[in-house]
């Protein structure tokens, strides 16, 4: 179990204001666990990004602290803390720039210093990772937006940070690409990192997070499993987020006496059964309920 | 960053704000003018007090001020080289022209703080500019905070990896500074493909004569605007 | 049909192969036709034939027949459509040119010439509707996400069009706002018969109003038809949210269930109904009154 003693990223009272003098954070304290998945999330506007910046230096407190394996965000520079935070932003065209893929993978193990045999087996391990080898010579531009958003955590995973932070990674991406970063975020699990995924999708979520940080309006209103807290009707409707599809089904379920208080399951394969059972013994003249 | 930022035009309600544009074009012409004109340090600071009387009743005499506040070093500037290296010996002339400096800074600012791009579009219009132009110039400012946004994107992502843009030597720095470039070119061309394509979609471009929703139409009070800035006009000449 | 396109293909300026492949399509006044398939299929390079941005903006060579409106768009320059066919980009940031919201729904109507009565008409009605009256002085960068996008879709639904495009209206918005949108969307259908043609990702998000779903494949059109028929035969290429996962499996055990559409309230509803059913036949089976 996750215990304080292995805790990795320390938000303490953050608030942050924007220059233009928007108040983003109000008071947010989490804690990150080391080898955790955790998935921040909270409808548009809420201060999910606003909060993760945070954790690489890009944005410094206006008030309260972020420690990230102890060291204080306020005094280290935004490199020297991407060692240890890898960042995959959102958005793929903001960030690459290099003639070929090789290049742009290279790039931040360069500005980090490791010798040149080093970054050449790195790149090849991450390229081989994201399945881009084969592209090596192409130019970034070049690629399909699925592979983009590849090669963005490519360049991140090549240097080996400990703590990675996906914002927003299904957005925009078709079916196939979704299943690709769900495989890579079980990967990323399977190495032992410390994985923060900003996100709206709900679905996404419930099948591969520990836990979940729900923010509304600046500030974190519930952490705690899916199980718990994606299945809280009232929590949801007050950071306005949608209830997975089957947690919407099951709530109404629930109402016509079908399934019990409290009984939830988010994948198909685990409810078919349950209901199955209630349906054939309604028909048997059975009780309701399981 | 900070001075993209300053391009997001923030609307208030006052009265300045309901004046005219072509009012506000005047007002700050004339004060330019005069500054230009007057030789004397009291005339200088009496339009620097004008500009700044102006933009406290237009609710922005805290943005004014950081304007006046930035124009400092050159205008410190502008008087040391007038005195060191001046026609004049005296300490009036240098002092004149440093004051100018912020007084032309201040009075031509006062117009930008107050007009929305959508009137400056309005007033370029009614100067019989052709839709095209004014929609560019529309467009232009439109855009800028939203590239300030970019660029702060393209730096953020960058410095998540490794680029240091804090330290190291001016050359290095600019250097690093380069990198951005590239990301920030290739966003800022398709965006612009993109709004292009918006535009067509609603029917720019089309040969038809464009109709206008908005036009400028002078109100009484901006009558009244014109009388009493003559009247200020004439008082400072007279002075 | 208000837009019928028979054995229509395309390919980009100086390129070899053909985007889209043998593409034919028709549509009525009031469908809300879904429209997905994997990214870099062609969907988007279809969404821009309707208008004509595909051939006049792009060049490259269209072949085939069409009509949109009564009209080739190869003949008519896109201008022309715009009082056919309304066009929402995904980034709404890129499609709002002013800094007020009022002369922003203006603009479209001051192109088509309007006497300025008509315009300020249509602008008071579409402030009403669109739930803008508040917000008619501010800038784009004073407006939420979701905000942007509604004022995005009414600035086009100003001029009137009988068929609107849609392309990945909701991408950067949270669930709770893109079914908003998509809700928005789907009300101009059914009140004024607007043709609508949606490209999104999440289906979670947009089966709920779809009358219809198309599927593209490498240019072609693989499958066409009922929504929840087309993803139980194409769910490998498009995904399948759970809430239908859940109807196979209730169905493959024999559980007769009649789902009206494809959402979780819907597929709940018709699970409760199924119950009662069984239910009161077990109950007429004991022969206790009913």
């Amino acid at each position: 179990m996750l215990h304080e003693g292995n805790v990795v990223v320390q938000v303490r009272d953050l608030y942050y204001t924007y220059p233009g003098g928007i108040e983003a954070l109000k008071g947010v304290n989490l804690e990150v666990y080391q080898g955790e998945v955790l998935a921040i999330m909270g409808e548009n506007g809420a201060g999910k990004t606003t909060l993760v910046k945070h954790f690489n230096g890009i944005l410094k407190p206006t008030r309260g602290q972020v420690l990230v394996k102890g060291i204080d965000t306020r005094h280290a520079s935004v490199a020297e803390l991407s060692r240890i935070v890898g960042f995959v932003f959102q958005n793929p065209d903001h960030q690459l720039f290099a003639d070929t893929v090789y290049e742009e993978v290279a790039f931040a193990l360069r500005n980090f210093g490791y010798p040149e045999h080093v970054i050449e087996s790195r790149v090849k391990w991450a390229l081989n990772l994201m399945d881009l080898w084969k592209y090596r010579t192409r130019s970034p531009f070049s690629l399909s937006v699925g592979e983009r958003k590849r090669l963005t955590i490519a360049s991140v995973l090549a240097y080996d940070p400990e703590i990675i932070v996906l914002d927003e990674p299904t957005a925009g991406q078709d079916h196939l690409q979704k299943e690709k970063i769900s495989e890579i975020i079980h990967l990323l699990r399977l190495m032992g990192k410390t994985v923060v995924i900003v996100t709206h999708d709900v679905e996404f979520v419930t099948e591969h997070v520990d836990r979940v940080a729900v923010m509304a309006r600046g500030k974190i209103l519930a952490v705690g499993p899916p199980q718990r807290v994606l299945c809280d009707p009232q929590l949801l409707r007050e950071a306005r987020l949608v209830a997975p599809q089957l947690v919407k089904l099951s709530l109404i379920l629930r109402r016509h006496g079908i399934l019990n208080e409290g009984e939830y399951e988010w994948r198909a394969d685990k409810l078919a059964p349950k209901l199955i059972k209630v349906l054939r013994s309604g028909a048997d003249g059975g009780s309701p309920g399981i | 960053m900070e001075a993209l930022r300053a391009f997001r035009f923030k609307r208030e309600n006052t009265v300045i704000d309901r004046a005219d544009p072509r009012v506000r074009a005047l007002l700050s012409v004339s004060l330019a003018a005069l500054s230009l004109y007057a030789q004397s340090i009291e005339k200088q600071l009496l339009i620097i007090l004008t500009a700044l009387a102006v933009a406290a009743a237009a609710r922005r005499l805290k943005r004014l001020a950081g304007v006046i506040k930035a124009a400092l070093p050159l205008s410190a500037m502008i008087f040391a080289l007038n005195w060191l290296f001046g026609p004049g010996t005296g300490l009036v002339q240098p002092l004149v022209l440093a004051l100018r400096f912020l007084a032309l800074s201040a009075s031509l600012s006062l117009f930008f703080m107050t007009t929305s791009p959508d009137e400056l579009s309005l007033l370029l219009e009614s100067m019989r500019l052709p839709r095209e132009y004014s929609m560019l110039v529309t467009m232009s400012f439109r855009f800028v905070p939203t590239l300030a946004l970019d660029v702060e994107a393209v730096m953020h992502a960058l410095q998540s990896r490794g680029l240091e843009l804090e330290r190291g030597s001016i050359t290095r720095r600019v250097k690093n500074y380069l990198y951005l470039m590239v990301p920030l070119i290739v966003h800022e061309v398709r965006r612009s493909l993109m709004a292009a394509e918006a535009l067509e979609a609603r029917g720019f471009g089309s040969p038809r004569k464009p109709s206008r929703y908005r036009e400028l139409r002078a109100k009484t009070s901006d009558y009244l605007f014109i009388a009493l800035l003559a009247a200020y006009i004439v008082l400072f000449l007279a002075l | 049909m208000i837009v019928r396109m028979s054995r229509l293909s395309y390919r980009y300026p100086g390129s070899e192969d053909w985007v889209l492949k043998d593409v034919n399509f028709e549509a009525d006044a009031g469908e809300f036709v879904l429209l997905v398939g994997p990214s870099g299929c062609g969907k988007s390079t279809f969404a821009r034939v309707f208008n004509g941005l595909i051939p006049h903006f792009y060049g490259g060579e269209l072949v085939g027949e069409i009509e949109v409106c009564g009209m080739d768009p190869r003949e008519h320059p896109t201008y022309e459509f715009a009082e056919c066919v309304g066009f929402v980009f995904q980034n709404p940031e890129n499609q709002l040119f002013f800094t007020s919201v009022e002369r922003e729904l203006a603009f479209g109507l001051e192109n088509l010439g309007l006497p300025r009565e008509e315009i300020s008409r249509r602008v008071e009605q579409a402030l009403r509707e669109y739930q803008l009256a508040e917000l008619r002085d501010r800038s784009p960068y004073e407006l939420s996400g979701g905000q942007q996008q509604r004022l995005a879709i009414a600035s086009v639904m100003v001029m009137q069009p009988k068929i609107l495009v849609l392309d990945e209206p909701t991408a950067n918005l949270d669930p709770f706002t893109a079914v908003r949108i998509l809700a928005l969307v789907r009300r101009k259908t059914i009140e004024e018969g607007v043709t609508a043609i949606v490209i999104e990702h999440r289906l979670e998000v947009a089966l709920p109003f779809a009358t219809r779903m198309v599927v593209m494949v490498n240019g072609q059109i693989v499958d066409d038809g009922n929504p929840a028929e087309v993803i139980a035969r194409q769910k490998h290429v498009v995904g399948r949210p759970q809430a239908l996962e859940l109807v196979e499996r209730l169905i493959q055990a024999g559980l007769s269930l009649e789902v009206e559409k494809p959402s979780p309230e819907h597929i709940a509803l018709s699970i409760a109904r199924a119950y009662k059913v069984g239910e009161h036949a077990a109950r007429r089976k004991r022969g206790s009154p009913g």
